[in-house]
């Protein structure tokens, strides 16, 4: 629950002590914006003493008088305009002139209170700038979470960055000084490791500008309708070269005709992911299997290997930012750590997810699961209906 | 010779101190983990150790180095850091809350043939 601090101002004593007793003790509930406030409430009756309760502690919410004995409403108006932005004032009149009301405003007066008003009046009114202020306070929480989130994604991007490039300079550095003899052959392992290692930032730069391009929002998507066996055929090209050497079969259940509203390229991403990692964390002479069908108006996707697997603390960070899997199985394979959580944002945009069940030495199923873009929701009916009934 | 236990969880890193170390005549044990380390230390008791900071998380090293401590207090140990800057991480030479058991702090990145020299002076100095 939030607490806002008030301030009553009137020289009138059955004002402050009504304002006081309208706002004490009360929660209020703003559940469009899934808040809660209640109010501490202090009084002032003179201009002089305004200034001390401002200077004493915090104040959100002012509510005061147009008249005061020793200062008029509008000349504190500007005083405050000068020394706080996040303090809304309520301006509270005897008598309701439109003069008033626009002065007041133009000084920085949030809203106003004509006199007489009830109880329910007032209540209505800080409401109103109760929910204002707490807008604020959550913009302000859900702005500095973001820097937080971007500060902490840097972080660990500049350590994945460093970590090659401590490798490469440290060998090249043994290679420099001809650490090992001067036999050329002797440094062929370190250099090949060098090779290896600018590979994987290659990898993580391609991988860190799909992530981004998709969280930016800002990649244009060309919806089409895309036939899911095409880019299964053309994933599985890319990887044969690799799965042939370790002699990993692929087989695919992918019916001809299955076809999905989609933007192309976000669907080779998500499978050229899957495809990969099912290879890459593969046994020799393993198999992956790739299937896909329609299951109701969403496309399901499957990519099971016969790898390494997972335990289920590990399934479950699998799909964090930058989260690899580290032991002595996973540590020679190349990885950037974002592939997963690219599936994932992706299979977001479809209004779908992915999920994995994983068995550590015997394998891992990941699924997943893709509706049609709405945004071309005429297609949808008939292109999931023609599916189911080629598929059955 | 002595036996040097190597904790990082890079495994290019491991490979190359492993080889200068080798070179300066030391035996080498290696673990990838902190939770590995702390195993090998106690099977098999290092007269020195050179750890890594970010592993299983941004401070595993930090964990790691008061742990060894604990089980061998006289180990000398070096920790090899990049990250003091920009993680913000305090930590000192005093005896508080952030005081860490480490002989010797050396900034990533370290050229094995350096580091194999640092390990041979507190050896050194040890003896």
């Amino acid at each position: 629950m939030d607490i806002l601090n008030v301030l009553v101002v009137d020289d009138e004593y059955g004002m402050r002590r009504g304002a006081e007793r309208a706002l004490r003790d009360i929660v209020l509930h703003l559940p469009d914006i899934n808040g809660e406030v209640r109010f501490e409430i202090r009084t002032a009756a003179t201009g002089k003493e305004l200034e001390e309760k401002l200077a004493a502690g915090p104040t959100d919410i002012l509510l005061l008088d147009h008249k005061l004995p020793d200062i008029t409403g509008l000349e504190i108006l500007d005083r405050i305009g000068k020394s706080s932005l996040d303090l809304l004032t309520i301006m509270i009149t005897a008598y309701a002139s439109l003069e008033t009301a626009v002065s007041a405003t133009r000084r920085g007066a949030y809203d106003f209170l004509a006199k007489p008003f009830t109880p329910e009046e007032l209540r209505g009114a800080v409401r109103k700038a109760a929910r204002h202020l707490l807008l604020q306070r959550q913009a302000r929480r859900l702005a500095e979470e973001k820097r937080q989130v971007r500060f902490q994604f840097t972080s660990v991007l500049a350590h994945e960055m460093k970590s090659p490039i401590s490798a490469i300079e440290g060998y090249l550095q043994m290679v420099k000084e001809r650490s090992i003899g001067n036999s050329l052959e002797s440094y062929d392992h370190m250099l090949d490791r060098c090779l290896i290692r600018i590979e994987g930032m290659r990898k993580l730069i391609a991988d860190l500008l799909d992530l981004t391009s998709i969280e930016s929002g800002q990649r244009q998507r060309s919806l089409a309708t895309v036939d899911l066996a095409d880019v299964v055929r053309g994933t599985v090209e890319n990887v044969k070269g690799e799965a042939q050497k370790r002699d990993i079969s692929i087989d695919l259940e992918v019916p001809d005709g299955l076809m999905l509203q989609a933007d192309r390229t976000e669907i080779e991403m998500i499978l050229n992911n899957l495809v990969s990692n099912a290879v890459k964390y593969n046994r020799d002479h393993g198999g992956v299997r790739v299937s896909a069908s329609f299951i109701g108006d969403e496309i399901q996707i499957q990519v099971q290997d016969t790898g390494i697997g997972m335990t289920p603390e590990e399934s479950i960070r699998l799909f964090n930012d930058f989260s690899r899997i580290k032991n002595d199985k996973t540590r020679h394979i190349l990885g950037s750590g974002l592939g997963l959580s690219t599936v994932k944002k992706l299979a977001m945009l479809y209004e779908g997810d992915v999920t994995v069940k994983s068995q550590p030495d015997v394998g891992s199923t990941f699924t997943v699961r893709l509706k049609n873009q709405p945004s071309v929701a005429n297609a949808q009916q008939s292109t999931g209906s023609n599916a189911v009934l080629i598929f059955s | 010779m002595a036996h040097i236990l190597l904790v990082d969880d890079d495994q290019d890193l491991i490979e190359m101190n492993k080889t200068a170390l080798t070179k300066h005549g030391h035996k080498i044990s290696a673990a990838y983990s902190a939770e590995e380390a702390r195993k090998v230390a106690k099977d098999n008791p290092p007269d020195l150790a050179v750890l890594d900071v970010m592993m299983e998380d941004k401070t595993a090293g930090f964990e790691l180095a008061r742990r060894l401590h604990e089980q061998t207090p006289n180990l000398p140990m070096i920790m090899l850091t990049g990250i003091r800057k920009e993680m913000n991480l305090n930590y000192s030479f005093a005896p508080d809350e952030t005081w860490l058991p480490v002989t010797k702090f050396l900034e990533k990145p370290v050229n094995p043939r350096v580091l194999a020299d640092e390990v041979d002076k507190l050896l050194a100095g040890k003896s």
